[in-house]
């Protein structure tokens, strides 16, 4: 029997594939069956798109142990987002959640990624083609693409701080902070210019200082590999994040300096 | 990988054939194997000997015993390896030993006969990375050309991609190895160690047909698998557990090994997705004991035909641990210029993957 979702995803268009999920554009209210819909009605005209984060069927595992795990996985993902949004993080909204089907409806936003505006070119290059990153980053900084934001470069990277200590302070680690996972709202859209964080998927409650200076960890690394001389960027997205974390900065930062020197990984004897 | 031109080896054909003696034993396997590389590129295995520390069912292998096993046998299968390539110590130019990782006092037993035989014959050492052997060996005899490499036996875990002369680790468990899961359970359940554990823990899989909920314990790329030993175990203690398997609602140890298989080798393969996604290739090479079972073999195809990709993996003799993995990466650096002198012949617990710089590749 086709339900609902099904339908939803056969009409959407596939935007990207990562090693978990596809992601699909699609429209909640199509003209033609409006009224069939499951999910809460929307408060836009019907055009307004969705992100789909479909969890498709993995043959490799057991379809019992592939059933359970895409339930806790979509419904911990929708959490984390709900969290989040209690606490005024800048995250999509929440558009329907079927963890049957292992679809997650999120809002659209419209923007780029960091990532492709500072030029660390597409998802899925990075690593091995660092060298030739470095020679087109000199293409595109003839033109700021932060001129079209109204913003300078600085000014996204305090913003990314902000927004990473507002989660820190919920007690929320996203557990994969990188470039392409922040996404700056164009300020065209409903709700003006703002730094969107993304992909909560492998995202976790903690309040140990260790989980929030390995997740900061996580990102200077995501910096260095993707952005080749982005010190001082980090330097800005820390000197912002320490401003709002307040009291709590000081453990984090002590933690910090802990995880530089061991890495994310203790050396093992195997 | 995609879009890329591949560059060339720094690696040149040798100007004359080149033999080495390899010599492995960082766990319960003593081998000796002998390789040769010819004038025109071509590889030959030209013996491959093993004989592994075999313990009762229930027990492990301890470091001591080991180590003697292998100083019992040392002799027997270096002689052995010899016979089968119908070469003479005198005619080999490098003698390849494991400088780690692996038990400390096997190591050292091994390191020793090693010294021994390039002081007796005036013959360089080369000390190998026990982990860039198996890569190595793998990437020889399946012809994968740039994969991302599944690691996985009783003391490593680990996915690996190359990059930039060096194989770097995505992904690793952040405690017990797989193959000290698999072999710890089937002592549990009184399974034998020969040939050995994880085989007949495969074996008693087939016949398992309820799959238990087991911890499902992915970090990003990492995984974490002590935990799932435990839970296993303790379902050895429940009411439901019947050994022998007659009933209704019953637990048979068979449902055990097939729902620890299950659970463990998706989470590998997740891994492995997520490291292949990461870097945008599309070839896996799985290594380590552990590789020979074929049911990871199974999912790992699966996941890699779903990807368009697709898998390699060896059999036994390449799998697990052997010598001649030792002399084939042993031998690719010593032709890059690569020895180890007689003063640093030592060995090392802890050697990960990522420290060996890998000048025979582009």
């Amino acid at each position: 029997m086709e339900s609902a979702t099904s339908r939803l995803l056969a009409s959407a268009i596939q935007v990207s594939q990562g090693a978990e999920a596809k992601v699909f554009k699609a429209y909640l209210h199509p003209c033609e069956f409006a009224s069939s819909s499951t999910s809460p009605s929307d408060a836009s005209d019907g055009r307004t798109p969705i992100l789909l984060k479909y969890r498709f069927h993995k043959h490799y595992r057991h379809p019992t142990l592939d059933t359970t795990l895409t339930k806790a996985r979509v419904a911990g993902e929708a959490r984390a987002i709900i969290k989040c949004l209690r606490h005024g993080v800048n995250v999509p909204g929440i558009r329907m959640v079927d963890t049957a089907q292992g679809v997650l409806g999120l809002e659209w936003i419209d923007g780029k990624s960091i990532r492709l505006l500072l030029g660390g070119g597409a998802e899925g290059e990075d690593e091995t083609t660092e060298e030739e990153t470095e020679d087109d980053s000199h293409e595109i900084e003839e033109e700021d693409p932060f001129d079209e934001y109204g913003i300078s470069e600085d000014d996204a990277m305090r913003m990314i701080g902000t927004e990473i200590a507002k989660m820190h302070r919920a007690d929320i680690v996203h557990g994969d902070l990188t470039t392409s996972n922040m996404i700056l709202r164009h300020p065209s859209s409903a709700k003006g210019l703002q730094l969107v964080l993304i992909d909560f998927g492998l995202a976790y409650t903690s309040t140990l200082a260790e989980d929030k200076a390995v997740d900061l960890y996580v990102l200077e690394r995501a910096f260095a590999s993707t952005h080749p001389a982005s010190e001082l960027l980090v330097a800005s997205v820390l000197k912002a994040y320490q401003e709002h974390m307040g009291k709590e900065w000081l453990p984090v930062s002590k933690r910090l300096d802990d995880v530089r020197l061991r890495g994310r990984k203790r050396s093992m004897v195997g | 990988m995609p879009g890329r031109v591949r560059k060339r080896s720094p690696l040149k054909l040798p100007e004359r054939p080149y033999i080495a003696l390899g010599l492995e034993g960082s766990a319960n396997k003593l081998g000796a194997g002998i390789i040769r590389h010819d004038k025109d590129g071509s590889t030959t295995v030209m013996s491959n000997v093993r004989h592994t520390y075999i313990t009762p069912p229930g027990e492990g292998f301890l470091p001591r015993d080991t180590a003697q096993h292998h100083r019992d046998w040392a002799l027997t299968v270096i002689n052995d390896a010899l016979k089968k390539a119908a070469v003479s110590l005198h005619e080999i130019d490098c003698i390849c030993y494991t400088k780690g990782p692996g038990m400390g006092a096997p190591l050292v037993s091994v390191a020793l006969v090693a010294r021994t035989l390039s002081l007796l014959y005036k013959k360089p050492l080369v000390g190998v990375n026990h982990c860039v052997g198996h890569i190595e060996m793998g990437r020889q005899i399946t012809g994968a050309q740039n994969p991302v490499v599944l690691y996985v036996s009783g003391g490593n875990t680990q996915v690996i991609a190359y990059s930039q002369q060096c194989y770097r680790i995505f992904g690793e468990t952040l405690d017990i190895a797989v193959g000290n899961c698999l072999d710890r359970f089937a002592r549990v359940i009184d399974l034998s160690n020969d040939p050995s554990p994880g085989y007949n823990i495969e074996q008693e899989a087939k016949k398992g047909k309820r799959l238990l909920p087991l911890p499902y314990a992915t970090k990003g790329m990492d995984v974490s698998l002590s935990g799932i030993l435990t839970s296993t175990e303790a379902y050895t203690t429940d009411k439901r557990f019947r050994p022998n398997g007659d009933g209704e609602d019953i637990i048979t140890p068979q449902d055990l090994c097939f729902s620890l298989q299950e659970t463990v080798f998706a989470m590998l393969v997740e891994i492995t997705e997520r490291a292949m996604a990461h870097i945008g290739s599309k070839e896996v090479l799985i290594v380590g004991g552990v590789g020979c079972n074929e049911r990871l073999q199974e999912m790992m195809g699966i996941m890699a035909k779903e990807r368009g990709g697709q898998v390699f993996a060896t059999d036994e003799r390449f799998c697990i641990d052997n010598g001649i993995m030792i002399a084939q990466a042993g031998l690719l650096s010593f032709r890059m210029g690569f020895q180890t002198p007689l003063s640093k012949s030592t060995c090392t617990q802890r050697f990960r993957t990522d420290e060996v710089h890998v000048a025979w590749r582009a």
